[in-house]
């Protein structure tokens, strides 16, 4: 009888409904995950307005590439100081070229990288609190809670709405 | 588009996955001879040499030239609506953009192959690349050649990239409906996602910087590829409108190569009602004003070359127009400039065949614009003496046929096994169930 659950999973039709359920949960102070099959700004919202930090990674990785690229033409024309098409040795205009693309790329990629991050990606394992409704048109919340918690969070989940409310045991 | 609902949006796009059909495979397998044939072309040439590419001087750039700048121009128009269009909030996007951004990656795969066929010999093509070596040899990186190194595997990078997280949801619904390999290779290409908040947050905030990013890059990219050119002395390359000029014509091209593909999908799959005369009209409309400016820089080129009173350049443009490949630059005209001024009329942008074969001309117009510009430039060069038209060979022909069929490969692939419309972007501009639908 020690078997502890995972948590509560509730199924809705609605974007509405989620949306209620979501503020009854807050209320409880309950941790809770959202999933959408399409991005929605209303959860969102609900959830946690705060900025990803995926941007700043993204303008770092921006920033380093930049300079990474400026260097790369600079250090190799120092290494091998030879003049061609009359320019200079350190010749600014056409490095920038080199400069931006490798911006770019590598800001890119950072973003990239930020966001599989952020996003806990890749994690292969999809079955816990996770419905595969949830990409073709419902919407879910997944509560983590112990089994002693388990009926009262499915009652707030079902008075706001829910469809379909499962216990899921860990 | 008001009777669609999230579950009937992935059971249609869903239904471009099942298993391929007969006429599918008779046309794979086509396609694949006709790549074999380009192979074998590419073969032959690595064996014998350049001179089987009909390479003799003065136009040492040709055929392959003209492929590369076709093919890197044919992948803007994908970018355009996925990153440009997206920051725009533009939203008959949604149901092409997909198809378009697949499009982009395979036309710059395609785009990537020809400076390396154009070497000669190919194995040493790491030698663009900046490595450090034995002899302390560094790439020269005030030549545009370089430049296009840098500018061309940076777009193919970002461009796959940007393709590959815009598959991440669809993948996963995919993945949802899959049985079997299918379902194991979606599992592990949507990476696990559940489209949770703390997913969504972070995807919806690194899809606007990979737009943000794009999108300078695609205006960079074909004025990089225009400065090969420009930055010579050679009349009839060395003009400061290539840049704009260049970009422009890529995306009148890449749109027209987007009609050429929807059309048939759109038949053979029954899209009508997600791709609508809206599309069509849209896509006529960027078509027109592309085609506007190409026709703007058509005749600016000639006014400079007269204005200018270079005589060189006044040569070149005269012979470009009247000398042995005039019926090239008439080509070029009739398809880039005439042609597609049928879409001023709405009744014609919203006719779906009528663009298809618009889009045609389109193609071709456009590549007959980078041969006019490659090899009549080249072959009519400062000097009299050295004047010889460039004679097309069955190698590099055939090698530019192959290139079609390498594009098609890839393209008839991702029909059948990628989500080629965008499930989750489609959703998105339908209104959200609600059950309270008053409080929306």
């Amino acid at each position: 009888m020690s078997k502890k659950l995972s948590g509560v999973l509730a199924v809705f039709e609605h974007v509405d409904t989620t949306i209620d359920a979501i503020r009854a949960l807050k209320k409880d102070k309950r941790k809770l995950t959202v999933m959408t099959p399409v991005p929605n700004h209303e959860i969102a919202e609900e959830i946690d307005d705060t900025q990803s930090p995926v941007r700043l990674c993204t303008f770092v990785g921006g920033l380093v590439g930049g300079i990474l690229g400026f260097a790369l033409c600079a250090f190799t024309s120092l290494d091998w100081p030879l003049i061609t098409n009359g320019k200079e040795i350190l010749s600014i205009p056409p490095f920038m070229i080199i400069t931006f693309e490798c911006t770019i790329l590598f800001g890119g990629l950072t973003n990239l990288v930020a966001m599989l991050f952020f996003s806990g990606l890749p994690s292969l394992d999809v079955s816990e609190g996770f419905d595969p409704r949830f990409t073709e048109d419902r919407f879910g919340i997944w509560v983590p809670c112990g089994k002693d918690e388990a009926e009262q969070v499915a009652g707030v989940l079902r008075a706001n709405g829910a469809e379909e409310v499962r216990v899921d045991a860990a | 588009m008001s009777t669609l609902t999230y579950k009937k949006v992935n059971e249609d796009f869903l239904s471009l996955l099942r298993n391929p059909t007969k006429a599918w495979y008779i046309l794979f397998a086509l396609d694949l001879l006709v790549l074999a044939f380009g192979a074998a072309c590419w073969i032959y040439q690595i064996q014998t040499g350049m001179g089987a590419a009909g390479k003799m001087r003065p136009v040492m750039w040709a055929l392959y030239i003209t492929d590369f700048v076709f093919w890197v121009g044919i992948g803007h128009a994908g970018t355009l609506i996925s990153a440009v269009l997206f920051l725009f909030r533009s939203r008959f996007r949604n149901a092409i953009y997909r198809t378009a951004e697949g499009m982009t990656v395979f036309a710059v795969m395609t785009a990537g192959l020809f400076p390396l066929i154009h070497l000669g010999r190919v194995w040493f093509f790491y030698w663009l690349l900046p490595y450090p070596n034995q002899r302390g040899l560094w790439p020269n990186f005030r030549s545009p050649l370089e430049w296009d190194v840098f500018a061309v595997s940076t777009y193919l990078t970002i461009s796959s990239v940007f393709f590959f997280v815009g598959l991440i949801p669809d993948l996963a619904v995919a993945r949802e409906n899959a049985v079997g390999l299918r379902k194991k290779i979606y599992t592990l290409a949507s990476l696990g996602w559940r489209g949770t908040d703390r997913q969504w947050k972070h995807y919806n905030s690194a899809y606007i910087y990979f737009a943000a990013l794009a999108t300078p890059l695609v205006f960079s990219v074909h004025s990089v590829v225009s400065w090969d050119f420009a930055m010579s002395v050679n009349p009839g390359w060395h003009g400061t409108i290539f840049a704009p000029y260049f970009v422009a014509g890529a995306i009148f091209s890449g749109i027209g190569m987007v009609i050429t593909l929807m059309v048939p999908m759109r038949k053979i799959f029954g899209l009508e009602k997600y791709l609508t005369d809206w599309h069509f009209d849209s896509m006529g409309k960027i078509l027109l004003f592309t085609s506007l400016i190409v026709t703007y820089a058509y005749a600016t080129e000639m006014f400079m070359a007269w204005y200018s009173g270079n005589i060189f350049e006044k040569s070149v443009f005269w012979d470009r127009a009247f000398g042995p490949v005039g019926w090239a630059y008439w080509i070029m005209v009739l398809c880039n400039c005439l042609i597609p001024l049928l879409c001023i009329k709405k009744s014609m942008r919203t006719n779906v065949w009528g663009m298809f074969i618009i889009s045609i001309f389109v193609n071709i117009g456009m590549w007959f614009e980078r041969f006019v510009i490659i090899v009549q430039s080249l072959s009519h060069n400062f000097d009299p003496w050295v004047w010889r038209m460039y004679q097309p060979t069955l190698v590099d022909v055939g090698v530019s046929i192959g290139s079609f069929a390498w594009f098609g490969m890839f393209f008839l692939l991702f029909i059948k096994f990628l989500p080629a419309m965008a499930i989750v972007e489609m959703k998105e501009i339908l209104p959200a169930p609600r059950k309270n639908a008053s409080a929306a």
